[in-house]
């Protein structure tokens, strides 16, 4: 089936995506700063490595928009509070909005997917990998090795 | 007092009432809700509902099944439907009794409406149910119009003269007897 996505449509979408880029940053930031406890040495700088591509994305994001003639408006309404976080819980607390921006990427590539756009199609597929490795990453640092699993 | 300390008591945030209503709201509307559903309601991004609903699916006000489809608990329907009430009424008051524009009530509203509480949303209720009863009496008709007159006209600024010694006359007449800031 041809798909049709406006340029219009696509620059929406790509400043929501960039919204959700931008938060995530400064969630990192905020998360490396209030993880706490033995694993703050490993985690800390993992969170930091993440913020670092975040940024980077989010630039990828904002070029995109001005390719397309736009410009990027991301809306970002952001409340975060003072709560100590241990490394389990800030990586659990990273995946979530990791996993909102994946969903994010392949709602965008559910859009441009067959529409004719190879370039606007070839960001989302690109996206889309990324992010699933950022995801997977997460969830392995999640997943305990069981006591005496050699 | 301490009364403010109450704020910090409430069943929900200003923000998690608004995901609850939401929720309720697209369920009531396209019989779905998905965390972009609430996103794209709300103007906010997918990343912010997540990490709210991760919090109010913790303490069993919303469930998300399989599918990534969302809905509320017992008790998360509770609250939505008592916020969305509580919504009304104020929005009502403030427009039917103050006659403050329709527009400007329904935003005060919003502010309020998780804040206050059951007994004063049900005496407002109450008010207002009283209030279609006697609305005939010519007296209050004209108290009424008076009053929408006032709320017509957009202060310049917060609190002018005469609604500043009103709440001094009303603050010397308090039955508690407190003069603290709450």
């Amino acid at each position: 089936m041809t798909r049709f996505i406006s340029r219009t449509e696509a620059i929406e979408k790509l400043n929501a995506l960039l919204a959700e880029e931008l938060e995530a940053a400064i969630r990192y930031l905020h998360l490396s700063s209030m993880v706490q406890g033995i694993d703050r040495l490993i985690v800390q700088k993992v969170l930091q490595e993440n913020h670092d591509e975040t940024i980077e994305h989010a630039q990828q994001v904002s070029e995109k928009i001005l390719q397309l003639g736009g410009n990027p408006t991301p809306r970002i309404q952001l409340d975060l509070d003072g709560r100590r976080y241990s490394g389990p819980q800030a990586i659990a607390e990273a995946l979530i909005f990791e996993q909102a921006a994946l969903d994010g990427y392949r709602d965008l590539l559910d859009h441009v997917d067959g529409s004719g756009d190879v370039v606007l199609e070839e960001f989302a597929r690109q996206q889309v990998a990324v992010e699933s490795e950022h995801v997977a990453q997460l969830q392995m640092l999640l997943v305990e090795a069981p006591v005496g699993d050699q | 007092m301490s009364d403010w300390r109450e704020f910090e008591q409430n069943p929900v945030s200003h923000s998690a009432a608004h995901h609850l209503t939401t929720i309720q709201w697209l369920l009531d509307d396209q019989g779905y809700a998905r965390v972009s559903d609430v996103a794209r309601h709300l103007g906010i991004t997918r990343g912010s509902v997540s990490v709210t609903l991760k919090g109010l699916r913790q303490r069993g006000l919303v469930v998300e099944d399989d599918h990534k489809h969302l809905s509320l608990s017992e008790q998360g329907v509770q609250i939505a439907r008592g916020i969305r009430t509580k919504r009304i009424l104020i929005q009502a008051l403030f427009r039917e009794v103050l006659g403050v524009p329709d527009e400007v009530a329904e935003q005060d509203a919003c502010k309020v409406e998780h804040l206050i509480s059951d007994q004063t949303a049900e005496a407002t209720g109450g008010f207002l149910v009283g209030l279609e009863k006697i609305s005939s009496d010519s007296q209050w008709t004209h108290l009424l119009e008076s009053l929408q007159r006032l709320a017509a006209a957009t202060p310049t600024s917060f609190p002018g003269n005469e609604t500043q010694e009103l709440a001094l006359r009303l603050e010397k007449k308090d039955p508690q007897g407190e003069d603290q800031p709450s």
